[in-house]
C-alpha cells in the first residue's frame, strides 16, 4: 500500500546552502519555504517551534547574523549565506548557554513551548545590551507570547542571565 | 524516547520483575444529561514495575499538560521508595502502558489519581523490605533504603534488582501498605526542580511536534467554512467538490483524501502540504441557513434551549426578596474565549492492518483511543496512543482532532503521516471556553443584611466530539446537553434564603471545558454581587464577606490575604486621589473551585486582592499588582504550586482584560493573535503569592483554583477606581471609556450615597483614608498608549543641511529658545518660569531627548502640537503656547522646524511641575511669533539645474520611465502630461505616489532620504518599498551610486516649495471636519489587531530588535496617503521579496485576518498614526475588492 512518489515533479525547487550552528548544509526545497520548516524537517532541529506562521508569537525565533529573527516568516531563499543559530547551537543539557542555565535555574517553563523564543530573543538582547533594565526586557519580549503565564519566571531568568554577563567595566 | 519503554503487557510477561497492579474500572467520559455512563470492563492497571536491573517504572493515566505533574508524581514515588528523582521513570498516559484513569481534568491528578500510585509505591517498598529482611534474617524495622539501596545495620547492602533476579512477583494494591510519615518526608513538600525543563531549554525531543519517523509524510487538512460549529445538519454534509487539478503545479503531492467534509492532503514535504492546503480549490454548499446570531451573545444564550435544574433551594427566597428593602437584580456575561495553546496541535499516526500507533499530545489518551477505534471501525486494543508533551492547553484543544486527521491520512497512504494544524485552524476550531450568562436577583434588608440570593446560570457546553467523527459522518452532529454549568454555582456564603438554578444547555458553537470550568464565570457573578451588596450596605467588602463565610479555613485565608495586601477597610469607591488622570482602585474576591459531578468536590481555596490603574482619558486599564492567598492543603512541590498560581493569575488577568472571541456572520473571526490578543510582557502585573502552610492536610488541586476569583477581584477594583460596575467581560479600554463618558466618574448611579456626599468626603478626608491603600499598591509603570505613538528619535543625518539651516532660521524667527531655555540652562531644554496671574508655568523641554523632551515625537505629533495645541500624549497644552498662530505655518516650514529641533543635542531635563492650574493667558509672550505669518507667500528660488540634476531628469524621465507608474493616465490609457506629469498613478492596484509633491509626505523627503530609499528600499522616515516598487529598487541597485544620487537630486528638486503655495493644506479644522466617523468598535477592534498582529515589528522602539527593519507607521507614507490601497495591499500580501536582502520580510495576513479586521486595522492605523488626515472612506469595500483582485505584486 506504499504510495508511489518517485516520479513527482520537483521543478519549482532550488538548492540552497545554509550555515546553521556553524555547519554548512545544502537543502533543496521551494525557495519560499519558511526557514522554520527547513530547520525542523531537513536539519531535524527541535528548538524553533511553529506557533503562528505570522511572526506574531515568537516561538520560532532563531538568531540570524546576530539578530533575533522569526524563522516562520523568513524564506529559505533569504537564508543563503547567512549565519543561523538555533537553540541547539547555543548549548546542550551538559553545557548549557548561560541564558539556558538561567531559564533552568529559574524554572522558567510550564509547557515550555515558547521557551525557545524566549531564550533566543533574550540571548540576542543580552548580546546587544548585556545589562538591560526590567522595562527593556519586558519590551524586548513584548512580542513573545506565553499562554501558561510563566512571564514572571522568564523575567527572572533573563535578569539572572544579565547578572552573569561580564560587568560593563570588564568589557573593552 | 517513549517507544523504547516497555509496554504493560511486556512487563507483565517479563521475568525478574516486581509488578504492582490493580483492577481498575476505567472512568466513563463525560455523560450527556439523562444519559448513562458507558461501562467499560475492568482492566488490570500497572502502577509500579521494578526490574532486576533496578529500573523503576511508575505509571499514571493522567498526563502533564505543562503543569509539572510529572515532577510531582516522580516526587511521590521517589519519596515512598527512597529513591533519587532520576531513578524513577515516570510514564504518563500511554495507552499501552499507563492505567486508564480518565481524562486529565478538574485539576484532580494529585488530589485523586496519584493516590493509587502512592499506595503502589508503598506496596513495593513493603515487599522489598520484607524480602531483604528475610534474606538477611533481620527485622524489617532495622533496614533503611537510601537511593534505591536497602541497607542493613551491619553495612550489608542489596539493590532492588538483586532481590528480583529471576523472580516474577505481581502484587495488588492492598491499600494497607504503610505510607511514609509526614515527618520522614525528604522530597514531598520540598520545592523540586522540574524534570522536564533542561530538555526543553536545550531543544531535546520533548513535544509531539518534534516526533519524526523514517518514511514519514506530511499532512495538512482543509477545514469546512463553518468555522467553529460542530452541530447542525450542515456538519459533515456540505462538501460539493474538490478540484485536485488546482494543486497540480505543486511538487510532492502524494494524495488528496476526501471523506464527506473531511479533506486532507499528504505530501512528501511539509511546505508542499501547506501550500497545497492553501491553494486546493474546494467548493462547499450554502450552509448558513440556521446559525444563531452571534453578534449578541447574551441573546444567543437566552435563545438556546435549556432544561432547568435547581441544585439548591433553601429558606423562602421569593418571600424574602419580596420583603427586601433594596432589591438588586444583576446580569453578568462571560464571553467566548480560547485556550490558545501557543503551538497549534500536531499528531503523528502510523497505520497498518496489524496495529496503529499514534503519537499525541492528547489530554485523554484512552478516550482518544476509543474515538479512533470508532472512527476507523478498528479494534481498540490494537491502537496504541503514545502520549508526548504538547503546547500547554487549559482544557480541551485540538490535540485529539489532529490525531484523528493523521490516522485517516496514514490509512490512505500506508505510511506514517504527521499532521500539523495551522494557527488559524487551532483558533477557529478548538472547542472554545464557552460564554456564560449569570443572573442574580437579590437584595438587602433594612439592617444591611442579605435578604436573599436567587442565582441562575446558563453554560452552553460541554461536548465537542473529535472533529473527524463529525466531518466523516461517523457521529451525528447533534447538540448534546451536559451538566457542567454547576461548578461553584453555590456561593460560599451562608445565606438563609438562597436558590441556585442551572439552565443546562447544549453548546452553541463548539465548546468544551476551559480552566475554571463554569466556576470562574459563576464566581464572577457571586463575588461581584456580594461586593455590591457590601458597598450598598456601607460595610467594608471583606468584613461583609466574613459575616457570611463560615468555612473557617476559608475565612482564615481571606484574613491572611487581606493582611498581606495591607487591605484598608473601605465603604465607598474612588477614595484614592486621582493622579495625572490615572484612577486607581483595589478589589477583593474569594472562591473555592468546586469541580466534578454535582455536588462535586473542592480543590484549593483562593483569594485575590487586585490593584488596577485606569487612564481616565483613554480608558486604558492595567492590573498593576495581585496579592493572592492560596490554600492547596499539602503541597507535594510548593515551587510547582507557586508556578501554577503565577500562571493562573497572569492567564486569568489576560482573560478578564483582553480576551473575547469575535464572530463575523456568526462564525469565528478570531483566527490569530491579532483577532485574539492576550496579555504581553509589558502588561504583566506584579504578583505576590501567599501559600497557606497546610502540609498536614490532604493535597488539593492547584491547576485552576487561583484563576477563579480573578474576574470579580479585577471588576471590583475597577469599581473602586471608577465607581462603575462592569458585569460583562473583557473589561477593555473601549468599554471603560464609554462608561466613563456615559455615566461619568462622578455620577455613577450604583453606590447608594449621593454624589454630593461623596464629593464632600473627597475634599475633607479622603486623602488620609486612602493613604493606607496607596501604600499597599505597587508603583508599577503603566503601559499607556499614547495618542500618537512615540517613535525612536530620528538618526543623525536624517535631514539635509539645507533643511536644517532653514529650520534653524525659522526657530530663530519663532524665538523658540527665548521661552524654552531657563536662564542658566541648556538651550531649548525648558524650565523657564513664566509668571502668570494664576501662578507659575514652566516651559517644556523641546530638545530631542526621548524621556524628557520631544525625542519620541513623530512629525504628525509635532505638527498637531504646533497646530492644535495637543501634546503627543494627547494632553492639551496650555495656551501660553501660541498654537493658534502656529497653525498657519506652511508645511515646508513646519517640517524644517521639526527637522531642526529633532537634530539638536538631546538634553535630559525634566521641567519643573507647573505651579498653577487652568486656565490662563499670556499674551505678551506670544508676540514674537507673529513674524511667522510673514512666511506665507514667500518667494522660492528655482533650483540650479546642475549636471547632476540633468542626469537625474534623464534617468527619471528616460530610462527610468518613472512616469509610467507615477503619472495618472487619461481615458485612453496614455500618461497625462503638464501639471499631471509625475502627479501619481495606480499600478496593479498599488498607488504610485506623486513624485512632484513628495513634500506632502508626513515627513518631507530630502535628497538623502530619496537616495537611501532608492538604494535600499527603505527610509526610516517614510517606510519600505513594497509592491511593484520593490523590484524597481532591486534594479536600481545595479546602477552606479552616482546615478541613484542624481535621481534623488532631481526628485528632491521637483519638490522644492512652490511659490504661492496654491495647494497648501487646508486648515486642520477644515480637514478634520471632512473626516468620516469611524465607530469606536471599529477602532477598538483595529487596535486589538494592531497590538496582536503588527506591533511586534512596528513598535517604534518599544518592541524587540528583529531581523530587518522595523518601520515606524507614524512616518509611513502609506498611512498618510490619500488612498488606503497600498496599506491594505501590504497588510494582505506582506512583503516576501524585499527590495534588498537586509530589509527582512513581512507576512501577508489575507488568509488570517478577515476583511472586517483588515478594514478596522486600516482605520485604526489612520486614526492613530495620521491623526491630522481625514479618515478613509469605503474601507470595507476597498479591502474586499483588493482581496478579490490580488494582482501580481
Amino acid at each position: 500500500m506504499k504510495a508511489d512518489t518517485s516520479e513527482l515533479p520537483r521543478a519549482a525547487e532550488k538548492t540552497v546552502t545554509l550555515n546553521v550552528n556553524g555547519q554548512t548544509t545544502r537543502v533543496t526545497a521551494m525557495p519560499d519555504t519558511p526557514l522554520l520548516l527547513i530547520l525542523r524537517n531537513d536539519l531535524h532541529l527541535n528548538g524553533p517551534k511553529y506557533g503562528c506562521g505570522l511572526g506574531e508569537c515568537g516561538a520560532c525565533t532563531v538568531i540570524i547574523d546576530g539578530v533575533a529573527a522569526r524563522s516562520c516568516v523568513f524564506p529559505l531563499a533569504g537564508a543563503q549565506g547567512r549565519q543561523i543559530t538555533t537553540l541547539e547551537g547555543i548549548g546542550t543539557r551538559n553545557r548549557p548557554h548561560p541564558v539556558q542555565q538561567a531559564f533552568i535555574d529559574e524554572q522558567a517553563a510550564q509547557c515550555g513551548y515558547c521557551i525557545n523564543g524566549m531564550i533566543m530573543t533574550a540571548k540576542a538582547l543580552l548580546d546587544r545590551n548585556p545589562h538591560p533594565t526590567e522595562t527593556q526586557i519586558r519590551n524586548e519580549l513584548s512580542a513573545n507570547l506565553c499562554r501558561c503565564g510563566t512571564h514572571l519566571e522568564i523575567l527572572s531568568a533573563v535578569m539572572r542571565a544579565a547578572r552573569h554577563q561580564p560587568s560593563p567595566d570588564s568589557v573593552q | 524516547m517513549t517507544q523504547t519503554l516497555p509496554t504493560r503487557d511486556e512487563l507483565l510477561a517479563q521475568n525478574g520483575v516486581l509488578l504492582i497492579v490493580d483492577d481498575i474500572l476505567p472512568p466513563s467520559g463525560p455523560v450527556a444529561k439523562g444519559g448513562t455512563p458507558t461501562v467499560r470492563p475492568m482492566e488490570l492497571g500497572l502502577f509500579i514495575a521494578i526490574d532486576q536491573n533496578s529500573r523503576v517504572y511508575a505509571f499514571n493515566g493522567h498526563v502533564d499538560l505543562g503543569t509539572g505533574i510529572r515532577t510531582s508524581l516522580t516526587q511521590i514515588v521517589a519519596e515512598e521508595l527512597d529513591l533519587q528523582m532520576d531513578q524513577v521513570t515516570m510514564i504518563l498516559g500511554d495507552t499501552e502502558r499507563a492505567p486508564n484513569q480518565g481524562a486529565t481534568i478538574a485539576s484532580a491528578t494529585l488530589q485523586i489519581s496519584a493516590i493509587p500510585l502512592r499506595n503502589a509505591a508503598a506496596e513495593a517498598r513493603r515487599y522489598l523490605l520484607q524480602q531483604a529482611g528475610q534474606h538477611w534474617a533481620v527485622g524489617v524495622d532495622s533496614l533503611v533504603i537510601e537511593s534505591g539501596v536497602i541497607k542493613a545495620q551491619d553495612g550489608r547492602e542489596l539493590t532492588f534488582g538483586q532481590l528480583l533476579v529471576d523472580q516474577r512477583v505481581e502484587l495488588r494494591i492492598s491499600g494497607n501498605a504503610p505510607l511514609k510519615r509526614l515527618e520522614d518526608y525528604k522530597l514531598v513538600g520540598q520545592g523540586a526542580a522540574r524534570v522536564d525543563i533542561p530538555g526543553k531549554a536545550t531543544g531535546e525531543l520533548t513535544y509531539v511536534h518534534d516526533m519524526r519517523l523514517p518514511d514519514m509524510l506530511h499532512g495538512r487538512v482543509v477545514r469546512p467554512p463553518y468555522a467553529g460549529y460542530d452541530t447542525g445538519d450542515f456538519v459533515g454534509t456540505s462538501l460539493l467538490e474538490v478540484d485536485e487539478s488546482s494543486i497540480a503545479h505543486i511538487p510532492g503531492i502524494v494524495r488528496v483524501v476526501v471523506i464527506r467534509d473531511f479533506v486532507g492532503i499528504v505530501a512528501m514535504r511539509e511546505e508542499q502540504a501547506a501550500k497545497a492546503a492553501r491553494e486546493l480549490k474546494v467548493t462547499w454548499k450554502p450552509w448558513r441557513h440556521q446559525l444563531p446570531d452571534m453578534s449578541n451573545i447574551e441573546q444567543a444564550i437566552r435563545d438556546n434551549p435549556s432544561i432547568q435544574r435547581v441544585v439548591l433551594d433553601q429558606g423562602n427566597v421569593d418571600d424574602a426578596l419580596a420583603q427586601a428593602s433594596e432589591r438588586m437584580t444583576r446580569t453578568y456575561l462571560w464571553p467566548y474565549q480560547i485556550h490558545g495553546s501557543i503551538g497549534p496541535s500536531c499528531g503523528l499516526a502510523d497505520y497498518s492492518e496489524e496495529g496503529i500507533r499514534v503519537w499525541s499530545g492528547t489530554q485523554n489518551p484512552h478516550m482518544l483511543r476509543a474515538d479512533l477505534a470508532w472512527l476507523l471501525e478498528y479494534p481498540e486494543e490494537r491502537i496504541d496512543i503514545i502520549r508526548m508533551e504538547a503546547a500547554g492547553c487549559y482544557g480541551r484543544n485540538c490535540a485529539d482532532d489532529v490525531c484523528a486527521d493523521a490516522v485517516l491520512l496514514s490509512r490512505a497512504v500506508g505510511r506514517p503521516v504527521r499532521v500539523q494544524l495551522t494557527r488559524e485552524q487551532e483558533h477557529a476550531w478548538e472547542p472554545k471556553g464557552t460564554a456564560q450568562l449569570m443572573e442574580v436577583d437579590g437584595g438587602l434588608n433594612a439592617d444591611g443584611g442579605i435578604a436573599g440570593y436567587d442565582f441562575s446560570t446558563r453554560y452552553p457546553s460541554n461536548n465537542s466530539p473529535t472533529l473527524a467523527l463529525l466531518l466523516t459522518g461517523r457521529v451525528e452532529p447533534v447538540a448534546t446537553m451536559f451538566e457542567m454549568g454547576d461548578r461553584t454555582s453555590i456561593p460560599p456564603y451562608d445565606i438563609e434564603h438562597m436558590r441556585v438554578t442551572i439552565h443546562d444547555m447544549a453548546p452553541i458553537v463548539r465548546a468544551s471545558w476551559m480552566r475554571g470550568v463554569s466556576a470562574l464565570p459563576n464566581t464572577f457573578a457571586h463575588e461581584s454581587y456580594i461586593d455590591e451588596l457590601a458597598f450598598a450596605a456601607g460595610v467594608d467588602p471583606i468584613e461583609y464577606r466574613l459575616r457570611y463565610l463560615h468555612d473557617e479555613r476559608a475565612a482564615e485565608l481571606v484574613r491572611a490575604t487581606a493582611a498581606r495586601a495591607d487591605w484598608t477597610p473601605r465603604t465607598q469607591p474612588m477614595q484614592i486621589p486621582e493622579e495625572d488622570g490615572v484612577l486607581r482602585g483595589r478589589g477583593f474576591a474569594y472562591a473555592r473551585y468546586i469541580h466534578s459531578k454535582f455536588p462535586g468536590c473542592g480543590a484549593a481555596w483562593a483569594a485575590w486582592v487586585a490593584d488596577v490603574a485606569i487612564d481616565k482619558h483613554t480608558g486604558d486599564v492595567s492590573v498593576t499588582r495581585v496579592v493572592i492567598g492560596h490554600d492547596a492543603g499539602m503541597m507535594v512541590n510548593p515551587a510547582g504550586v507557586q508556578h501554577q498560581i503565577h500562571g493562573n493569575v497572569i492567564q486569568s488577568t489576560s482573560r478578564v482584560l483582553k480576551e473575547r472571541v469575535t464572530f463575523e456572520e456568526s462564525t469565528v473571526a478570531s483566527k490569530e493573535w491579532g483577532g485574539y490578543p492576550i496579555l504581553t510582557f509589558p502588561e504583566v502585573p506584579k504578583v505576590d503569592v501567599l501559600m497557606m502552610p497546610r502540609q498536614a492536610e490532604p493535597p488539593m488541586g492547584a491547576g485552576e483554583s487561583a484563576s477563579v476569583p480573578s474576574a470579580a477581584a479585577i471588576a471590583n477594583a475597577v469599581y473602586d477606581a471608577t465607581g462603575i460596575r462592569f458585569r460583562e467581560l473583557p473589561i477593555t479600554a473601549e468599554r471603560i471609556l464609554a462608561a466613563l463618558n456615559g455615566a461619568g466618574v462622578e455620577s455613577n448611579s450604583h453606590p447608594p450615597q449621593s454624589p454630593k456626599a461623596r464629593r464632600s468626603k473627597w475634599l475633607f478626608g479622603s486623602l488620609f483614608a486612602a493613604f493606607g491603600a496607596l501604600l499597599g499598591m505597587a508603583a508599577t509603570a503603566l503601559p499607556w498608549r499614547a495618542e500618537i505613538a512615540p517613535i525612536t528619535p530620528p538618526a543623525a543625518g536624517t535631514w539635509s543641511s539645507a533643511t536644517l539651516e532653514r529650520g534653524r532660521l525659522l526657530a530663530a524667527v519663532g524665538d523658540c529658545a527665548v521661552c524654552h531655555t531657563a536662564p542658566t540652562g541648556a538651550s531649548n531644554a525648558g524650565g523657564l518660569a513664566m509668571q502668570t496671574p494664576f501662578g507659575t508655568l514652566y516651559s517644556s523641554n523641546i530638545t530631542p531627548d526621548p524621556e524628557t523632551g520631544i525625542g519620541n515625537w513623530s512629525y504628525p505629533a509635532f505638527e498637531r502640537a504646533m497646530r492644535d495645541g495637543i501634546s503627543r500624549d494627547g494632553k492639551h497644552l496650555y495656551p501660553a503656547f501660541p498654537y493658534t498662530a502656529f497653525r498657519n505655518i506652511e508645511d515646508a516650514d513646519m517640517q524644517a522646524l521639526y527637522a531642526y529641533l529633532m537634530s539638536q543635542t538631546p538634553v535630559n531635563q525634566l521641567q519643573p511641575v507647573n505651579d498653577m492650574r487652568f486656565p490662563f493667558n499670556v499674551r505678551p509672550l506670544m508676540a514674537g511669533w507673529n513674524a511667522l505669518y510673514l512666511r506665507n507667500g514667500e518667494v522660492q528660488t528655482q533650483p540650479q539645474q546642475s549636471a547632476q540634476w540633468n542626469r537625474g531628469q534623464y534617468l527619471v524621465n528616460g530610462l527610468g520611465h518613472c512616469a509610467a507608474c507615477h503619472s495618472p493616465r487619461d481615458l485612453l490609457g496614455a500618461e497625462k502630461g503638464g501639471t499631471s506629469f509625475l502627479a501619481g498613478g495606480t499600478v496593479d492596484g498599488w498607488e504610485a505616489p506623486a513624485l512632484n509633491s513628495l513634500s506632502k509626505a508626513p515627513t518631507p523627503w530630502t535628497e538623502d532620504q530619496l537616495f537611501n530609499y532608492l538604494s535600499t528600499g527603505y527610509s526610516d522616515a517614510h517606510g519600505v518599498a513594497a509592491g511593484p516598487m520593490g523590484p524597481v529598487v532591486s534594479e536600481l541597485a545595479k546602477l552606479p551610486k552616482s546615478d541613484v544620487r542624481a535621481i534623488a537630486v532631481y526628485l528632491a528638486a521637483l519638490n522644492e516649495p512652490v511659490s504661492g503655495s496654491a495647494d497648501a493644506r487646508p486648515a486642520t479644522e477644515a480637514r478634520l471636519a471632512e473626516r468620516p466617523s469611524v465607530s469606536p468598535q471599529s477602532l477598538s477592534n483595529g487596535q486589538r489587531v494592531f497590538e496582536g498582529s503588527c506591533q511586534g515589528c512596528h513598535a517604534d522602539g518599544l518592541g524587540p530588535k528583529l531581523f530587518g527593519v522595523s518601520p515606524s507607521l507614524a512616518t509611513n507614507t502609506n498611512v498618510h496617503s490619500t488612498l488606503p490601497d497600498n496599506l491594505i495591499k501590504v497588510i494582505q500580501q506582506g512583503i516576501d521579496k524585499p527590495a534588498t536582502a537586509d530589509l527582512g520580510y513581512m507576512p501577508g495576513f489575507k488568509d488570517s485576518l478577515s476583511n472586517t479586521q483588515i478594514s478596522d486595522l486600516a482605520a485604526y492605523l489612520r486614526s492613530r498614526f495620521a491623526p491630522n488626515e481625514p479618515q478613509w472612506t469605503g474601507l470595507p469595500e476597498k479591502v474586499a475588492h483588493l482581496k478579490a483582485n490580488l494582482g501580481t505584486h
